[in-house]
């Protein structure tokens, strides 16, 4: 659906997007993630159009000039006039859109009542909370069918019951062939929802692939012993790569093709085990690693180059 | 184009929705006529119907009971009375009475066709022109002394002319000669179509003033980037505009709607025909080039900021630059045609008012000036526009803080 390429940008002499391509493809989610200031918002920037790429390009279904009209933006800094009602902000919107406003008016109803807001069309916005005003924000975005819907931290400040209501809604669009790109910060969320990730880190690509892709390639079993241990005893073990010791426990790194049950089985009689957990690297460790600059990524190896 | 449509209708719509909108609405034209009633009641301007005017005359030729016929057919509120004071005890007895006036009618009225007229301060504006009613009367009399040679016929021929001869008139502006297409009139044709122009002119720059809390309404509702995901900020920036020039125009035609009939009813004066010149149109278009230029000022600092509230010194500095023609103001009423007026028409902030000003004030307009002052306007507003849509683009986004002076000649140089 959107391919961007070697994209790069410039904020004065600073070179704040460097080398960036990836793609999003139709009905996929396809996550963006970095810590703040890798540079998400400006790659989105540079895909809506609201700041222009000085290398590389940008395309829609092959096409360099972007129809704006079939893309929908949520976009992290994000209000709605406070002093109108609620019906009139979403048809303009719309009208931005050249979404015929009959249809428009229908989805809104629509949206308006999955969304538990039912008879609020004609209050005024400054009388919402604010859950109900991001809500509106959401429908905002999705109210002209777009094809390509952009969501930059959209459950920033959500209550548990709205983060799965608008999961649930993400998904549903997904499925009718939506291609959505979506940033986050909450790891659990993407890695639950998304089909595919790219990792930013000061404006380079740090991973790029599917999540089962990334899931295989980066998140290694990791073993969490607690008890103590001298790290000499534990350096010797097999398939080991590095280890983290903080006073009674001991993270193990493992080696990527370990065989977790003969693994636990190589492991010897006088290890000290109060607690044992044998699991994968989560996808919020590796973030947490990128943003602290500790190149846990970089020992696996690079994947998808 | 399209979107820009868009934004107008949206801007117009949002306010004509908007309760503070509607008051200020109806309230401009309410305080406008509210002031004027004020004025008139404080000043002792008393128009009214009812005013009597009390007319003295000195008649030597005894036609007083056909000048009192005359006044009871033409149906004026005179009060005519014979009398025997001469003109050199007249200055005393005008200096403590309103609204009078004497006549001597004598030999010098046949022969040289003169009437003196001494009148009081305060009297009828149309005092002197109702006086022709007695010109057939005075004929009648050089006429009938006639003997018919040529000689005597010349003072018939010259027809009659009141001289008007005030308090004051003792004085070098004594002789005023007033005759039926007297300045007033010709003043007031001027002045119509300059006022109109300049209240037109005001009620847009005001409305104006909206742009500029409108230019910053994105970024204090966090809406920016939603909005220009759909459209250009040079799109949103001119939709702005004229959204806020259609609201202006809207001002002004409810204001016109409260207040024309009012005028008309109070001063009786033809207002609609001395308003719809051809002079009308130069002037509009001076004051919505006027327009033009301050909204993309405005719309240009607006979006450097969050909102007025925070407003740096610089930002305040040129939210004064509207009100800058007052500086001309005293020297412009003072000559019309003198040097600060000419340098006043070709500063563009203060040209819009000068110009107006001084062209309601001018019986014969300076055609050249006007028309490099309408050229410097177009060129200025072209100018500031494209100054404006660079502020904009990067002001707008820019959240959370207000721009420098620095910064926003960075952008201007981007």
């Amino acid at each position: 659906m959107i391919s961007v390429k070697n994209v790069g940008k410039f904020f004065k002499d600073k070179k704040v997007l460097n080398n960036i391509s990836f793609e999003v493809h139709k009905g996929e989610i396809m996550a963006i993630l970095g810590p703040n200031g890798a540079g998400k918002s400006t790659t989105i920037r540079n895909i809506m159009g609201i700041m222009y790429p000085d290398e590389g390009s940008i395309t829609f279904r092959d096409h360099k000039d972007i129809p704006r009209n079939k893309i929908g933006y949520l976009p992290e800094e994000r209000g709605l006039y406070k002093n109108v009602k609620v019906m009139d902000i979403l048809l303009y919107l719309a009208d931005l859109k050249d979404y015929p406003l009959k249809k428009a008016k229908e989805r809104a109803l629509a949206y308006l009542e999955k969304f538990d807001l039912k008879g609020k069309e004609f209050v005024s916005v400054e009388e919402l909370s604010k859950g109900m005003g991001q809500k509106v924000q959401f429908i905002a975005s999705i109210i002209h069918e777009p094809e390509l819907l952009i969501l930059d931290e959209p459950f920033s400040g959500l209550d548990p019951v709205s983060q799965e209501l608008f999961k649930e809604e993400i998904r549903q669009l997904a499925n009718q062939g939506t291609a959505i790109l979506l940033s986050s910060h909450q790891m659990n969320l993407v890695e639950e929802m998304a089909d595919r990730l790219f990792m930013i880190h000061k404006g380079q690509k740090v991973i790029y692939g599917t999540m089962d892709e990334v899931k295989r390639e980066y998140a290694n079993f990791k073993c969490t012993i607690r008890g103590k241990n001298e790290l000499s005893e534990l350096e010797v073990l097999p398939e080991v790569q590095r280890i983290k010791q903080e006073e009674n426990k001991s993270v193990l790194y493992l080696s990527k093709d370990v065989q977790p049950a003969m693994w636990l089985k190589s492991l010897p009689d006088n290890v000290r085990i109060e607690e044992l957990v044998l699991d994968r690297i989560t996808l919020h460790e590796i973030f947490i690693d990128v943003a602290t600059g500790k190149n846990l990524i970089l020992e696996a190896g690079e994947l998808d180059a | 184009m399209r979107n820009t449509w868009k934004v107008a209708r949206w801007e117009i719509k949002r306010n004509m929705k908007n309760k503070t909108f509607l008051i200020g609405l109806l309230s401009t034209p309410v305080i406008f006529i509210a002031f004027m009633l004020l004025g008139s009641l404080f000043g002792g301007y008393d128009v009214d119907e009812t005013r009597v005017t009390e007319v003295f005359v000195n008649d030597e030729l005894n036609i007083f009971s056909e000048l009192q016929m005359s006044v009871e057919e033409s149906d004026l509120n005179w009060n005519l009375q014979e009398t025997e004071m001469q003109e050199s005890q007249v200055l005393n007895k005008l200096e403590d009475r309103e609204d009078t006036a004497f006549l001597f009618i004598d030999e010098s009225t046949v022969n040289e066709g003169l009437v003196s007229v001494y009148t009081t301060d305060e009297i009828d504006n149309f005092f002197m022109n109702q006086l022709q009613i007695f010109v057939p009367q005075i004929q009648s009399i050089q006429l009938e002394r006639l003997n018919l040679s040529m000689e005597e016929l010349s003072p018939f021929l010259n027809g009659i002319t009141f001289v008007e001869e005030t308090l004051q008139g003792n004085g070098e502006n004594g002789n005023g000669e007033v005759t039926a297409e007297g300045g007033l009139t010709s003043f007031m044709e001027r002045l119509v179509p300059g006022a109109f122009a300049g209240f037109i002119m005001i009620s847009i720059v005001f409305t104006g003033m909206a742009i500029f809390q409108s230019a910053s309404q994105e970024k204090k509702d966090k809406l920016a980037e939603i909005i220009l995901s759909s459209l250009t900020p040079g799109e949103l920036m001119q939709g702005k505009i004229v959204g806020y020039f259609v609201l202006g125009i809207i001002q002004s035609l409810v204001s016109i709607v409260f207040i024309l009939p009012f005028l008309i009813w109070r001063y009786d004066l033809p207002i609609m025909e001395y308003l719809f010149v051809p002079e009308l149109l130069v002037l509009l278009a001076i004051a919505v080039l006027g327009f033009l230029l301050f909204a993309a000022i405005f719309v240009g600092i607006g979006a450097t900021m969050e909102d007025v509230t925070t407003a740096g010194n610089f930002q305040g500095l040129v939210m004064m630059l509207p009100f800058s023609p007052a500086i001309f103001i005293g020297p412009v009423l003072n000559d019309p045609s003198g040097l600060f007026a000419q340098i006043g028409t070709y500063i563009p902030f203060t040209s819009p008012g000068v110009l107006i000003l001084r062209l309601t004030m001018l019986e014969e307009w300076p055609w050249i000036e006007v028309i490099i002052a309408l050229v410097i306007l177009v060129i200025s507003v072209w100018f500031f526009m494209k100054l404006a849509g660079k502020i904009f683009k990067v002001g707008i986004l820019l959240y959370g803080k207000n721009a420098t002076p620095g910064e926003i000649l960075k952008w201007l140089k981007a």
